[in-house]
């Protein structure tokens, strides 16, 4: 069963080739959106991606050139515009005049209307010009990933851990302790700016994995599922990864063998991995205090 | 006259759209190695004090500076160390106290680089001190307050403070809890002979381990030592709250004593008790009425 996933050729592999730079990314990510509590920044972020595909289908339709309809050209607007909207979520929320998740809300409905809108104007004006459609959007499509998508999305990959790397230190300092940050001279606007800034360009590269729709699971469960199963930040960063490599192979053999979507399998593992995680927790922390009683 | 720790000139700052200045012609020097307590009731501008003491907040008047510099540079060479009001941690970040601690003296650490050695050293140090050292491997979500607290000094103290900052560093710790605290920090102010700013309003947390004590309700009532507190100065500083005030002071022991330097003349005269206040060594060292080298405007 797993043998194809070794066969260069085979379309496992190129599956595999194509989730193995998200998993990654969102692997690491997921353990601070967990612990910021930014899981429905990671929703909003996801859900800008409309706005950015809108856009770039406009652009494909309205531009002559080739470029426009290049991958990476196209890879890059939705980027851009995901962290426009990521950033912009990030400036407007304030505690007392717009609270955050209403300021998520907002962008995320806006920038959906807005794809939607821009994608109709496409399909209309293009007569014909190839637009992506809705279902791969929604729940991705990880099977048809081109050569092109396959190599950004390991470009993107490398620039989000890199990234995540060379800032730890400041990143988890305002991470711990956000009200003290400035005190001690980290930039807490800076380290906010890059962890939405390394989301968004996480969240692009997912959808096409896992799609809008499912792309939040991916900064969500693996370090929800390994944050249940230690306290140490290596071991934490380590499960989310390999929680998230488990879930994309169990995804692409689920898909393959039984022919059902391989984005939503995914989550489903995760989802089952997750509950397995929480209830082996529960039990460790139910029998601490008797395993206590008993040594006492 | 040697170069204060921290020096407030004249400062006034109002916040954009405030009726009225959070602080106004506030005057304050703090000499190096000395422990001052700032007391205040709530709204007092002594949460806005310290963040123009660590550079966060620029002064509409007047001038700040934190050993000759100015708070910003200050700050960013780490010479204050700070450690917030109820700090909304993230508990489930997976970091022991140790790292906790480290992040504090190695977070400007080149990426490439380990932790200097020095730096390792400073954070065994601060650990054995705050007597953090024994639960220095266990993950911070698992902390009590008291540890949790203890951590967050160690964490000042290992990026290389020289004035240490502590904003309400009582708030929601028990009687005893206090006494530790107060123990802890004249054994950190001892062994590293660092200047401490301890800013709260509850007063037997700021007489418990002073040398000085600043009286601030947007301006500086009273500069004075714990021993000279009176209740003509508590009534002024917190007006209607101070009924409350003195019946936090269950406990601690009351006595006849000189009277300090109460600020301007109070109509009517509370009851004339004088309180006695704990005396630290130091200030018994130093004799009764310890430096008053500064003086508020009113003072």
């Amino acid at each position: 069963m797993l043998e194809p996933f070794f066969d260069p050729s085979s379309m496992q592999f190129q599956a595999l080739l194509a989730g193995a730079p998200v998993v990654l990314m969102c692997g690491v990510l997921s353990v601070l959106v967990v612990v910021k509590r930014l899981g429905f920044v990671g929703q909003g972020v996801s859900h800008s991606a409309f706005g950015g595909v809108g856009v770039a289908a406009l652009l494909a339709v309205l531009l002559p050139s080739a470029l426009a309809r290049a991958d990476l050209v196209q890879f890059a607007v939705v980027v851009v515009f995901c962290i426009a909207a990521a950033l912009g979520m990030s400036a407007v929320s304030n505690r007392r005049t717009l609270p955050t998740d209403t300021a998520i809300g907002m962008f995320l409905v806006g920038s959906m209307a807005v794809g939607a809108v821009l994608v109709h104007v496409s399909r209309t004006i293009g007569r014909g010009a190839p637009v992506q459609s809705w279902e791969s959007i929604l729940f991705g499509s990880i099977f048809l990933a081109t050569r092109a998508e396959i190599v950004i999305g390991w470009l993107a990959a490398a620039c989000v851990l890199l990234a995540s790397w060379w800032f730890r230190r400041p990143l988890l300092f305002w991470v711990f302790d956000e009200d003290s940050s400035p005190a001690f001279g980290v930039r807490t606007r800076a380290m906010r700016a890059l962890l939405m800034v390394l989301l968004a360009v996480s969240v692009v590269v997912a959808m096409k994995l896992a799609g809008v729709v499912l792309a939040t699971a991916l900064l969500v469960l693996p370090g929800a599922i390994a944050l249940r199963i230690s306290r140490r930040l290596g071991p934490v960063v380590a499960i989310s990864v390999v929680s998230g490599m488990l879930a994309l192979v169990l995804g692409i053999a689920a898909s393959t063998r039984f022919d059902w979507p391989a984005g939503p399998c995914m989550v489903l593992a995760l989802t089952l991995m997750f509950a397995a995680a929480a209830g082996v927790s529960s039990l460790r922390r139910a029998e601490g205090p008797a395993s206590a009683g008993a040594a006492a | 006259m040697s170069q204060a720790a921290v020096e407030v000139e004249s400062v006034t700052f109002a916040y954009p759209g405030a009726p009225a200045p959070a602080l106004e012609g506030v005057s304050l020097r703090v000499e190096p190695h000395e422990r001052l307590g700032i007391l205040g009731p709530n709204g007092g501008g002594k949460s806005t004090l310290v963040k123009l003491i660590l550079g966060l907040l620029s002064p509409q008047s007047g001038r700040v500076s934190v050993f000759g510099s100015s708070p910003a540079d200050a700050r960013r060479a780490g010479v204050i160390g700070y450690v917030a009001q109820r700090a909304e941690l993230e508990l489930g970040l997976p970091i022991t106290v140790r790292e906790a601690v480290m992040l504090g003296a190695a977070w400007r650490t080149a990426p490439w680089r380990r932790p200097p050695r020095e730096a390792v050293e400073r954070v065994d140090r601060v650990l054995e001190l705050t007597g953090c050292r024994s639960y220095g491997d266990r993950p911070v979500g698992s902390l009590s307050g008291g540890q949790l607290q203890r951590t967050l000094i160690a964490r000042a103290l290992a990026a290389h403070a020289r004035v240490l900052v502590l904003d309400e560093p009582t708030v929601g710790i028990d009687a005893a809890g206090q006494e530790q605290f107060a123990a802890l920090l004249a054994r950190v102010h001892a062994e590293l002979g660092v200047t401490l700013i301890v800013v709260s309003h509850d007063l037997r947390a700021i007489v418990a381990g002073s040398d000085r004590v600043a009286c601030l309700a947007r301006r500086l009532h009273s500069h004075t030592s714990p021993q000279g507190l009176t209740p003509q100065i508590l009534a002024e500083l917190f007006t209607h709250d101070v009924a409350g005030l003195l019946g936090s002071l269950r406990g601690v022991h009351v006595h006849a004593h000189a009277a300090g330097e109460p600020c301007g003349e109070p109509s009517h005269a509370p009851a004339p008790v004088q309180l006695g206040i704990p005396r630290t060594a130091k200030s018994a060292a130093a004799g009764e009425g310890a430096p008053g080298a500064t003086r508020g405007p009113d003072a």
